[in-house]
């Protein structure tokens, strides 16, 4: 049996800079969360952005490409995960979108107030944190593509993260 | 992601390194529970060599201090930089395991 990160896929698809943002395509591997996030974290060196929002940066990226790999996706499936990266003025936005189990994460239960040891939640952190650090979360389930060939997302997901 | 171990008198050390993330937790997840709960010390767990914490690295504290805690020890966290104290006090995670500033200040919180 091999553990989740021996998988001899690499987790980058493709990367390419387009119209300003960078767009990323990810395997159904969890060295995506690590292949992409250092794609993402060179793409960003550039701006003027301080430690603490580049750790959100990445927070929000590896909780969701972490949460569509383990949650959304079929084990050793083709699926892919199509991120767009794109600095706006005062924040960068990220686009997500995902051929996985349809989920919408702005119906996700909050995990109950962590209020003691015995009683917490493990787990469930990751969508909160996201909500937490994003002035901006929507959620949409694009439109099927009637049978086209190509990527045919059933989730989109765009984050905007103040810097 | 590394991790090593020692004893400060009765109290259990843990020093954590790297990236608390998904693949991190993957690599230590194992080997800080075994360092920690069977022996129910009181324990003290260096953050400061800790560069990110994610969500995945979050419930690895959690698990580990319930599962210490049932054997009667405490676990007090310390040393968090900025990237780190910042997802920690986002989650509220100090309600329910202590976040010191030093070594000193974590063993004061265990003793």
């Amino acid at each position: 049996m091999t553990g989740p990160f021996e998988d001899e896929r690499c987790g980058l698809r493709s990367a390419s800079v387009v119209n300003g943002g960078l767009e990323l395509v990810l395997n159904n591997t969890l060295k995506a969360i690590e292949d992409g996030r250092r794609r993402v974290v060179d793409f960003l060196a550039g701006q003027a952005l301080g430690d603490v929002v580049r750790n959100r940066l990445e927070v929000v990226f590896e909780e969701l490409v972490s949460n569509t790999i383990r949650h959304g996706f079929a084990r050793d499936s083709d699926q892919s995960i199509h991120v767009r990266v794109e600095p706006r003025p005062g924040l960068v936005e990220f686009t997500f979108e995902d051929d996985g189990i349809p989920f919408n994460p702005l119906e996700a239960k909050p995990p109950q107030p962590l209020t003691s040891i015995e009683t917490a939640t493990i787990g469930g952190m990751g969508i909160p944190l996201v909500a937490r650090f994003s002035s901006q979360l929507s959620y949409e389930r694009p439109a099927p593509r009637g049978g086209q060939p190509g990527f045919a997302p059933s989730n989109r997901l765009i984050v905007a993260i103040p810097t | 992601m590394e991790m090593r171990h020692d004893n400060v008198g009765e109290v259990r050390r843990v020093v954590l390194t790297g990236r608390l993330d998904t693949a991190g937790v993957d690599v230590v997840e194992t080997r800080f529970g075994a360092a920690i709960v069977p022996n129910g010390k009181d324990t003290i767990v260096d953050l400061s060599e800790v560069t990110f914490l994610a969500s995945m690295g979050i419930r690895m504290l959690i698990a580990t201090t319930r599962a210490l805690s049932r054997k009667g020890g405490k676990l007090v966290m310390y040393g968090a930089g900025p990237g780190v104290m910042d997802v920690i006090e986002t989650t509220a995670l100090t309600e329910i395991i202590p976040l010191a500033g030093s070594e000193s200040e974590a063993l004061g919180l265990v003793g």
